[in-house]
């Protein structure tokens, strides 16, 4: 896959030394090749070995440098004996054989230190950098000793050679903001809540939210589950946000605020893109707009996600904080295309998040919008939200619409049916459970397992518990109306048939299976698509086959310059961190393009998407120096009877002994990379 | 209940109870695993590495003080690869590490010198590059980063256990060092304690430094005399080498940081004592002024010893005994006992430190009582404590931990109370007359006077909605309130029917002993034939250089004194004293005995005390942290059940008020004349004070009229919000103020700067 000169990258041994290049055997692993945006690198080198592009690369300098990047770039630590001195030692002495000043005991020392390094350190970072050292003083024993027989320097040691280096750990590399997850922990752990919750602001603002509601990607990919089972990443984060908040304190930012650049920006959408985009935008000294359709901030978090998983007072502190940084929010008002074309002219970049608000259809017959008790589920959850966080009520007009007599959604001794099988369904059928529904069912077309790794499990296993019905393996075939109001629906049974010829297994129709439920509303939370009608026809913005932005995943920026998108709307309906994820980046590189007009990724963002691609979790790596069998803390949650019944949070969040235990098992699987030109 | 977790270590059969770490064990057990930066009463800070086993099954090394024991597993302490890999962990300790011994005020007691000795580290095994680093004086505090080994043990202590959270790590690998937190200059309340627990010679004390070798010091176990928490620690003299005879003072003051922790008033508040020789006039005029006296007034900074003595006395010549600070917080604890039925005996600091619920009110506690702040600062981290703070004052101080401060208006206390009692014990099952008499209460009328709205109350139910250990912390505010009986009975509803624990926060070091040792009457206050002993009088014995006879300080003397947590406890002589004591005039009188700690084992059973000799008491921790320091009182039958009353009409406070209150680390009469502590005698007043009482800082003002008129500087306090100035009183000597109510309206006139 990576075409090697040289690599011991995860114990393999490629070897092409003094074959020709046409010859050399490639590496099995999507290695970082690419030094900076102009220039490929010539070595990689990191936790877990070493590779060499290139013939030319002065080994000795080579480790010399990783040892020295150990040194500097290690902002992380310096926080164990073996690793704060042990590092320090390899440093000195491996400079010391490259000027050409070493000597044999240099080499046993390195090893002894090395070895004390493995075995001791307290995070990952002290314990691999010894790795790659030890290939390369093994594999390329020859160049060192020369450099100790002839007392003379490595063969480019006075030469300039640039070095690139990134830490990284397998859940910050899972996560799709990058979170320090480790630094956030740790600071739980250190019981310094305010350390943990500026960790988590890096690269995160919304701490409050994805402490609650992020799906946690990054615990797929935490190598703790190598040993038991993954740390409860997400929830951890809570303790710094409820500090800053509990307390009073101001907000911790993550950094100084930069002073005004005198440069300004139109966010399109106040959602959770919308909010990081001028978050760090902000924080750099540009002047943010943020125009929103609702009366109220906040996006899908606060229309979509329902007050007992997300409560609004906890997102307006996440909020708050945007504000505190000079962000000028602008409500009530769609932004249409004759405003984009304002936009363009008046402010220096444009970001458009205005997410995906749009449910499709489930396509089945009859399926008719206009049909009474048709209700699709973004406008379902947006009633159910508007009212409950900020009573506000339902118009006359949508009284009827909804066929619903109450000033809110009020469901009681109505039988709701929804399509779906995400987040967006698992809301939809527990909000109807809270507005007092006599019967929820939700159809989905795949079976438990899929509907437990499309949501989470708790999710799943809440809604059980609160009564919602549900029936795998089916579709809706035909929705039955009497003059327009819906009576019924036709359901079809699949049964999963696998395929003979070893592929995907396939949904088949059972036939004669098909039944009839009696229904009030069917609402539809399949997916959603965006709204775009906001972009001018002219500017002929590139789209994705799904019919979202199109940019390059990378920096973000539109077909047209200065345009640029994130969120749903340039992914499709995704989650929070993925949002906040890719408008970070964005507003990273917005910063930049306003000041220098010129779009760029930064050295540290080629690495962290070289590293993604590459990925740093290794599910088949053995952990060693840690106990396995230590259980993950489960946190407390109301009781079913009593929460059906209302909106108050489920989930009470960890006790602090949970919380510290909790953060205890975190291994610290902190790893450097480092490619050279 | 989670169960017990069965397993080994070194092939002996152990149990670790829930959240017990493989370290705890092995220390429980005696089982030796070695540490440097281990600190009990801290979460671990996992940097030293040397804790490191090895356990069956698990490749690699286990670090012991953050892991938890599983079922059945089988830990190894000690063989030659740990022993190996330890050794080289010191070899790394050692590189650079200056070769100061000789000089540094650590060596003889230094974690470094044993580990490097255990370990037979005898030369330096690897190099590095050398770093000099510059020394940081931090006033009461230096801080040598050279000889720092980035244990962290100052950074969690001062974060997890002050509260201060004033010093925190400078990541950079090997240039890592111990910086200030959020300013420049080191910002504290300079408690000293990083000292304490630094395993090196990093942080030390400025006034110590090079001033004595560990092994030339004497330790002195003993408890702080400055407020009513009952620290243990040790007073250091010096009694050989270069001490000079007849010269003996004490060289600084530690303590068992693993368990204990002090304040820098007991740290650094230490040189109080006296000179003194026996002066016969002076002996004579005391005695005749004792026979011819009506009444013996006292402070509460008083032995229990001694306190018998005068009681004796009182007997003997029929004299009244003047003790307001005592006797008014008997009658709280009383009144509280009378409602709270049998949940009146009052809470210790170690159940303080455990809660995971708390309300503070009627005290600046932070300077009141550092003992109890530290508890509630425990309480906040470690168990996450959602802690109220009750009080017309806000104190930044508390901010990280209080996570909700509620301002009630000067002089509301009784309403505050009762809208506690009311709103905490709604959902509870309480009894017929108590459901009456909360329903009886005007909430409207309570709300709107003490101005703590309904919101409030309710935020203070959802904040504690989760809570297993609730503690309502009482300061001293209210024990001199008019209402102070009942305000004490209503908190007793709260510890009845609420399951809140009670801390009651006497306000001197021995109130408590005083309180149950004497049988005291109403002070009225007049001078006029009354033997002031550390109090005020027409004749005054105290331990105070311009007395009429000067007595020992409380560092001058043995005897015990009875701390909030009801724990007796003993205090020894530090430096002696040649002059008189109140045992000298007690035997005078016919009343005395040999020495005044004869009078330990006859202190009054029937309050709870026990019969035994001073030289039987115990005065250490055991190593693995059992409190083995004199003996804890016995539980006294409760009081006759009362009533609580509805609260009249609650005063209003308006025009300038003061409140008393000393500035961090500042006491009494003791504290004032220490050489290390800052006497900020100053009038302090926010921004918003200043323009109201059109004062500018600096101003010279008069406080008060008549005789009790007395004049001060005002200063600007930014930290401080609202109307109200805070005065100090350490420095009024032994001046009781325990009969007045912490606030007052006063005039506040500016002197003119032309006089």
């Amino acid at each position: 896959m990576s075409k090697v000169y040289f690599s011991t990258w995860k114990s393999e041994q490629i070897n092409n030394i003094g074959k020709s290049a046409e010859a050399w055997e490639e590496s099995a692993y999507k290695l970082p090749m690419q030094y900076n945006e102009h220039e490929g690198a010539k070595a990689f080198i990191g936790w877990d070995g070493v590779a060499l592009y290139d013939a030319d690369v002065d080994v000795v300098r080579l480790a010399t440098e990783y040892a020295a990047q150990y040194q500097v770039y290690s902002e992380a630590c310096g926080r164990c004996a073996p690793g704060r001195w042990g590092g320090r030692i390899l440093y000195d002495l491996l400079d010391k054989i490259a000027r050409g000043e070493g000597s044999l005991s240099d080499m046993d020392h390195l090893k002894e230190v090395s070895r004390n390094m493995q075995l001791t350190s307290k995070c990952e970072i002290g314990k691999t950098v010894p790795n790659p050292l030890l290939d390369l003083m093994t594999h390329f024993e020859a160049d060192f000793l020369a450099c100790i027989d002839e007392q003379k320097p490595s063969k480019h040691y006075h030469e300039e050679v640039g070095y690139i280096a990134k830490i990284t750990a397998p859940c910050t590399d899972a996560c799709p903001a990058h979170v320090d997850i480790p630094a956030y922990i740790e600071g739980v752990r250190d019981l310094r809540f305010d350390d943990s919750l500026m960790a988590t602001r890096q690269t995160m603002p919304l701490a409050h939210t994805c402490g609650r509601v992020c799906p946690h990607p990054c615990e797929d990919e935490c190598r703790r589950t190598n040993l038991d089972e993954p740390i409860a990443i997400m929830e951890l984060k809570r303790l710094g946000a409820d500090y800053e908040t509990d307390h009073g304190f101001g907000f911790f930012h993550p950094a100084e605020q930069k002073p005004s650049t005198g440069k300004k920006v139109a966010v399109i959408g106040a959602g959770p893109a919308g909010l990081t985009t001028a978050y760090y935008l902000a924080l750099e000294g540009v002047h943010c707009d943020v125009y929103e359709e609702l009366p109220v901030l906040g996006g899908e978090v606060t229309v979509g996600v329902p007050e007992y998983r997300m409560p609004w007072d906890k997102y307006m502190k996440d909020i708050e904080a945007v504000r505190d940084l000079g962000v000028n929010f602008i409500t009530n008002t769609r932004v249409t295309a004759d405003m984009m074309r304002q936009f363009e002219a008046e402010y220096d970049a444009v970001m458009v998040a205005t997410g995906t608000r749009i449910s499709k259809k489930v396509r089945c017959a009859n399926e008719r919008p206009e049909i009474f008790g048709y209700w699709g589920a973004i406008d379902f959850l947006d009633k159910v939200n508007l009212y409950v966080k900020f009573g506000i009520t339902l118009t006359e007009e949508e009284k009827k619409e909804y066929m619903i007599d109450k000033e809110y959604v009020d469901l009681t001794g109505k039988t709701v049916v929804c399509v779906g099988g995400g987040f967006t369904s698992m809301d939809v059928v527990r909000c109807s459970i809270r507005a007092g529904a006599k019967r929820v069912v939700m159809l989905y077309r795949r079976d438990e397992k899929t509907i437990i790794r499309n949501t989470t499990y708790e999710e799943y296993h809440e809604a059980v518990e609160e009564g919602v019905e549900f029936i795998f393996h089916s579709a809706v075939n035909e929705m039955k109306d009497e003059n327009d109001i819906l009576k019924s629906l036709i359901v079809d049974k699949f049964e999963l048939v696998p395929d003979p010829n070893g592929g995907r297994p396939q949904l088949v129709k059972i036939e004669g299976a098909s039944f009839e439920i009696e229904c009030d509303y069917l609402i539809p939370a399949v997916s959603q698509s965006a709204d775009l009608d906001l972009l001018p026809e002219e500017w002929e913005l590139e789209m994705t086959s799904w019919a979202t932005i199109k940019t390059n995943g990378k920096d973000y920026m539109t077909s047209r310059k200065g345009i640029f998108a994130s969120g749903d709307c340039e992914y499709g309906p995704m989650t929070i961190v993925n949002a906040v994820g890719q408008a970070k980046r964005a507003s990273s590189v917005m910063a930049r393009y306003v000041q220098t007009g010129e779009i760029t990724l930064s050295d540290d963002e080629i690495m962290e998407d070289q590293l993604r691609k590459m990925r740093v979790y290794d599910k088949k790596e053995k952990v060693t120096g840690w106990l396995p069998g230590l259980p993950r803390a489960h946190s407390e949650v109301l009781d079913v009877d009593i929460r059906k019944e209302n909106n108050m949070e489920v989930n009470f969040g960890f006790t602090q002994e949970q919380a510290i235990s909790e953060a205890e098992r975190c291994m610290r699987c902190y790893y450097i990379a480092m490619v050279a030109n | 209940m989670r169960e017990m977790i069965n397993f080994t270590i070194d092939g002996r059969k152990v149990k670790a109870k829930p959240g017990e770490t493989i370290l705890n064990v092995a220390r429980r057990e005696g089982i030796y695993i070695p540490t440097m930066c281990y600190l009990e009463k801290t979460t671990p800070a996992a940097s030293c590495r040397l804790c490191v086993v090895e356990a069956e099954g698990v490749d690699g090394m286990v670090l012991s003080c953050q892991t938890p024991p599983t079922e059945g597993l089988s830990v190894v302490t000690n063989n030659a690869t740990l022993y190996e890999e330890r050794t080289n962990i010191m070899r790394l300790y050692d590189v650079n590490h200056p070769l100061e011994c000789g000089v540094c005020d650590k060596s003889g007691a230094c974690d470094l010198q044993n580990k490097t000795m255990e370990f037979n580290v005898a030369s330096q095994h690897f190099t590095a590059k050398e770093q000099s680093r510059k020394i940081e004086h931090w006033g009461l505090i230096n801080y040598d980063p050279n000889l720092c080994i980035m244990c962290e043990k100052c950074t969690h202590v001062c974060n997890e256990v002050i509260g201060d959270d004033a010093i925190e790590l400078k990541f950079g690998g090997y240039k890592s060092t111990i910086i200030p937190k959020n300013s420049e200059q080191l910002d504290c309340t300079y408690c000293g304690e990083c000292i304490a627990v630094c395993p090196v010679g990093a942080l030390v004390s400025s006034d110590f430094q090079y001033k004595a070798n560990a092994w030339e010091l004497e330790r002195i176990p003993s408890t702080c005399a400055h407020c009513s928490a009952g620290c243990a620690l040790e007073y250091e003299v010096k009694t050989t080498g270069a001490a000079v005879p007849g010269e003996e003072r004490i060289f600084r003051v530690t303590n068992n940081f693993e368990y204990a922790t002090l304040c820098g008033a007991g740290r650094f508040g230490y040189d109080f004592d006296l000179k003194g020789e026996k002066d016969a006039d002076a002996f004579a005029r005391a005695v005749s002024a004792l026979k011819h006296a009506e009444a013996i007034r006292f402070s509460s900074i008083i032995t229990n010893e001694e306190a018998l003595i005068l009681q004796r006395l009182k007997e003997k010549l029929g004299l009244k005994l003047y003790n307001e600070d005592a006797r008014r917080y008997m009658a709280f604890v009383e009144a509280f006992g009378s409602t709270a039925d049998g949940k009146a005996e009052p809470a210790t600091l170690d159940a303080l430190k455990a809660s995971d619920a708390i309300v503070v009110v009627g005290s600046r506690i932070a300077t009141d009582n550092p003992g109890i702040r530290y508890a509630v600062t425990t309480a906040a981290r470690h168990e996450g404590a959602k802690v109220v703070y009750m009080h017309p004052l806000e104190d930044t101080l508390m901010q990280n931990v209080v996570t909700q401060f509620i301002k009630y208006e000067v002089g509301t206390e009784e309403g505050v109370l009762a809208l506690l009692a009311q709103s905490l014990l709604a959902d509870v099952e309480t009894n017929k007359t108590t459901a009456a008499f909360l329903d009886e209460l005007d909430d409207g009328y309570l709300s709107a006077e003490s101005n703590v709205g309904e919101e409030e109350l309710e935020q203070i139910k959802k904040q504690f909605k989760r809570a297993k250990a609730k503690t309502l912390v009482l300061g001293s505010d209210l024990f001199a309130h008019p209402r102070a009986q009942n305000i004490a009975k209503l908190a007793g509803l709260l510890a009845r029917f609420g399951g809140y624990r009670v801390v009651i926060a006497a306000r001197e070091v021995n109130t408590v002993g005083a309180s149950l040792v004497c049988e005291l009457d109403a002070d009225n206050g007049s001078d006029a034939n009354v033997v002031g002993y550390n109090a005020q009088g027409s004749f005054v014995i105290a331990a105070d250089a311009k007395a009429d006879l000067v007595v020992a300080a409380m560092n001058q003397q043995e005897g015990t004194v009875v701390s909030i947590d009801r724990h007796l406890l003993p205090m020894n002589v530090a430096v002696g004293y040649e002059g008189y004591v109140l045992n000298d005039l007690a035997n005078t009188l016919g009343v005395g005995k040999r020495y005044t700690i004869d009078f330990t084992a006859e202190l009054p059973t029937e309050k709870g005390f026990r019969a035994v000799p001073f030289d039987m008491l115990e005065n250490f921790y055991s190593p693995t942290g059992e409190d083995h320091r004199g003996y804890l009182l016995a539980k006294v039958k409760k009081p006759a059940a009362q009533k609580c009353e509805v609260p009249e009409a609650l005063p209003e406070f308006n025009g300038t008020v003061i409140y008393r209150c000393n500035p961090v680390l500042q006491f009494n009469a003791l504290t004032a004349r220490t050489s290390q502590l800052e006497r900020s005698d100053a009038l302090r007043g926010s921004e918003q004070f200043a323009v109201a009482a059109r004062l500018r800082d600096g101003d010279l003002v008069k406080i008060g009229e008549g005789d009790a008129a007395h004049s001060r500087a005002f200063v600007i306090d930014p930290a401080l919000k609202g109307t109200i100035a805070l005065e100090p009183t350490f420095d009024r000597g032994f001046a009781a103020d325990g009969n007045v109510y912490r606030f007052e309206k006063v005039n506040i006139m500016k002197v003119s700067n032309d006089e």
